[in-house]
């Protein structure tokens, strides 16, 4: 009965092999098989496979896709305007082999360095090339000059076994020194606007005064042309109407009108009158026959 | 697991016994049990370890409903305890199989497995079956919506943008996405969350740069946010990501604070001219009203004046046409005492002074008439 000890040993042995013979490349991941160092087989599809054990190494590396922001950078376009830049990209290890014979041991922090190298020296190019100016990294040519960047990059990036997938320029914006210069000219904008509108009020409403004061007086003068039209009117039809009347008898009119006359002119609270007794009125003051 | 139970299990049975490591476990212990207590002494630490545990390994035996005559023999003699002890092992060992093989997946997940390493199928809500160690599984929540913020204090990135007419305007969003491929999810990005906060900033910057300001502030807000919507999916879409944006949400897009003051003023002035507009109006729509007042015053005036002065012609007129053929019937007469009544009137009412002209040149002197007394003298109530 000394099986068990044996037993377990070479259970021992057996799983120690198994476990350092086979690894799980996942789905995540690419592998490399090293011998002392040297790359002997790649693993780029997920599954199991074996290896020499104590002999070969397995390194795993990412398969999906990787992100990588670059820190804020001033780039000066060719209007001298500076702005302050940052993007970032997306990158797959796409060639392990290389990968590993660029950054050796120095994993992807290594490549990630090399890589915002890269980048930035790009973002620098393109966008302080002679034929942009800010204006044109601040428009919709922005998506195309980050293709740009992409594909130079790309090139670059190729002998690292990276590829870049898609570079984004994030931020492009102004440098704290020239922000408030900016600030100062939306305001002056703003400010002109506001004095714009406001001028613009005082002009309507004096145009709207102005109108109403002529139409006043418009209307008011011709209410008074046609008012005096009409006593014009009043007064020739008294005219007429007394020329009728009075015109059938002119001397009677005379008679009969002075004595109106008399009537309305001589009247007791004004007058006195020194009278002589000879006047008509008395002929029979003195006697019956009259004179 | 199964080649890792299968070794001991597999060389225990074989040497002695060659039961089916499928076959019923307990069966296969008791029988076991008889044969083993020669190997026992041999591993004394395991089996000073066993006895120590012994009382309490006995209850449990008999709680997972062992046959007495197991638990007689574990009494009887130390080897045959550690058959049962050893049963007991594979027993939990074939339970920590399954406790990590069978998992469950939550109604609003969904689960990965992996076939060493590769893809191999979607695991649906309910109890999902991964045979340990040779299947791994995720679990990833697909239906639940997370949400990037853009732009607040706090969150990733600054919510100032430079537009291309080259101002600044402040917008904070909301990118709310959910999985709708939890495979791709997980194998395709390394690191979604930042991925989406990324790609939305650099959508929304990439938008706002080929933008003029005032359409920002307005009326465009709408457009920006489905276009914000489209960019940012189309981009995910490129990395395969499964990731699907619901909605953009554009929580604000206004002047940055430190000249929204000039922007409220502008809104001020807006107002203060509709407000003098609205005055003038008033005054013009007073002023009119009063114009036609006073016109239609004038016209009626003057309409007045003409009825009265042709009334008071015609009346006048009519009057003295009555009298004119009343004195053509008889002139003499009626002129005399026309004149009669009007001087009788005229006399009646005046203060008079019937001076003879002879008797007063007869005397030679200039009569002397003092009429202010004698005015006077009628207004104190004497009579003439």
């Amino acid at each position: 009965m000394k099986k068990l000890p044996i037993f377990i040993a070479v259970l021992f042995v057996a799983a120690v092999l198994a476990f350092s013979s086979f690894f799980v490349v996942d789905e995540r991941q690419k592998a490399l098989v090293l011998q002392f160092g040297q790359i002997k087989a790649v693993k780029e599809e997920p599954g199991l496979s074996f290896k020499i054990p104590f002999i070969q190494d397995v390194v795993y590396y990412d398969d999906r896709i990787l992100s990588l922001e670059t820190p804020e950078i001033e780039v000066t376009p060719s209007d001298d305007r500076r702005l302050l830049v940052d993007s970032f990209a997306r990158y797959r290890i796409a060639d392990v082999v290389k990968f590993r014979q660029a950054v050796s041991t120095g994993g992807i922090r290594l490549a990630e360095d090399r890589l915002k190298g890269i980048l930035n020296a790009q973002l620098r190019e393109v966008l302080g090339a002679d034929t942009i100016t800010s204006n044109t990294i601040i428009s919709a040519e922005r998506a195309s000059l980050a293709l740009r960047i992409r594909d130079k990059s790309r090139i670059e990036a190729a002998s690292l076994g990276i590829d870049i997938m898609d570079v984004r320029l994030k931020q492009t914006f102004l440098p704290e020194q020239n922000l408030e210069a900016t600030f100062a000219r939306m305001r002056a904008e703003r400010e002109r606007e506001a004095a714009d509108e406001r001028a613009r009020g005082a002009e309507a409403a004096q145009r709207v005064r102005a109108q109403a004061d002529r139409t006043v007086v418009e209307l008011k003068s011709d209410a008074s042309r046609q008012a005096e039209i009409t006593r014009g009117e009043a007064d020739a039809e008294k005219n007429r109407i007394y020329a009728d009347a009075y015109g059938a008898d002119p001397d009677f009119f005379e008679f009969y009108r002075s004595l109106d006359a008399y009537r309305k002119g001589l009247n007791g609270e004004n007058t006195t009158m020194v009278i002589s007794p000879d006047s008509e009125f008395f002929d029979y003051l003195k006697s019956n026959s009259g004179r | 697991m199964a080649s890792n139970n299968g070794g001991p299990w597999g060389t225990g049975g074989g040497g002695n016994r060659p039961t089916g490591p499928g076959g019923d476990n307990r069966g296969g212990d008791n029988r076991n049990g008889g044969r083993r207590p020669g190997d026992q002494p041999q591993i004394p630490e395991i089996e000073d370890m066993l006895n120590k545990g012994n009382e309490y390994l006995k209850v449990l035996m008999g709680g997972k409903g062992g046959g007495g005559g197991r638990s007689g023999g574990s009494d009887g003699d130390g080897p045959g305890m550690s058959k049962g002890v050893i049963a007991l092992v594979v027993l939990g060992a074939v339970g920590l199989w399954a406790f990590s093989s069978f998992y469950t997946v939550k109604p609003e997940e969904q689960s990965v497995e992996l076939f060493l390493g590769k893809f191999s199928k979607i695991g649906n809500p309910g109890l999902n079956f991964a045979p340990w160690p040779v299947v791994s599984y995720e679990k990833v929540v697909v239906t639940g919506e997370r949400t990037e913020t853009v732009g607040l204090a706090g969150s990733g990135g600054s919510g100032m943008m430079l537009t291309t007419d080259a101002n600044i305007v402040d917008i904070d969003f909301q990118v709310v996405w959910n999985i709708n491929d939890p495979a791709k999810f997980l194998f395709n990005l390394s690191d979604p969350v930042q991925t989406v906060q990324a790609v939305s900033e650099a959508s929304m910057r990439e938008i706002i740069a080929a933008s003029t300001l005032a359409p920002i502030l307005n009326r465009d807000r709408g457009v920006i946010a489905d276009r914000a919507f489209e960019l940012i999916q189309s981009t995910l879409d490129s990395y395969d990501s499964g990731i699907t944006v619901i909605r953009v949400n554009l929580d604000k897009a206004d002047p940055p604070t430190d000249v929204i003051n000039a922007f409220r003023d502008v809104q001020a002035a807006e107002q203060e001219r509709d407000r003098l507009q609205r005055q003038a109006d008033a005054y013009a729509n007073t002023a009119l009203a009063g114009a036609r007042g006073s016109a239609a015053q004038i016209l009626e005036e003057a309409e007045g004046y003409r009825a009265q002065v042709v009334n008071a012609a015609k009346g006048e007129a009519s009057r003295f046409s009555a009298v004119l053929t009343e004195y053509q019937n008889a002139p003499e007469v009626t002129r005399k005492r026309l004149y009669l009544e009007a001087m009788e009137e005229v006399y009646g009412g005046l203060d008079k002074i019937i001076l003879d002209d002879n008797a007063a040149s007869g005397q030679g002197v200039v009569p002397y008439l003092p009429l202010n007394e004698l005015r006077k003298s009628t207004t104190t109530g004497g009579s003439n």
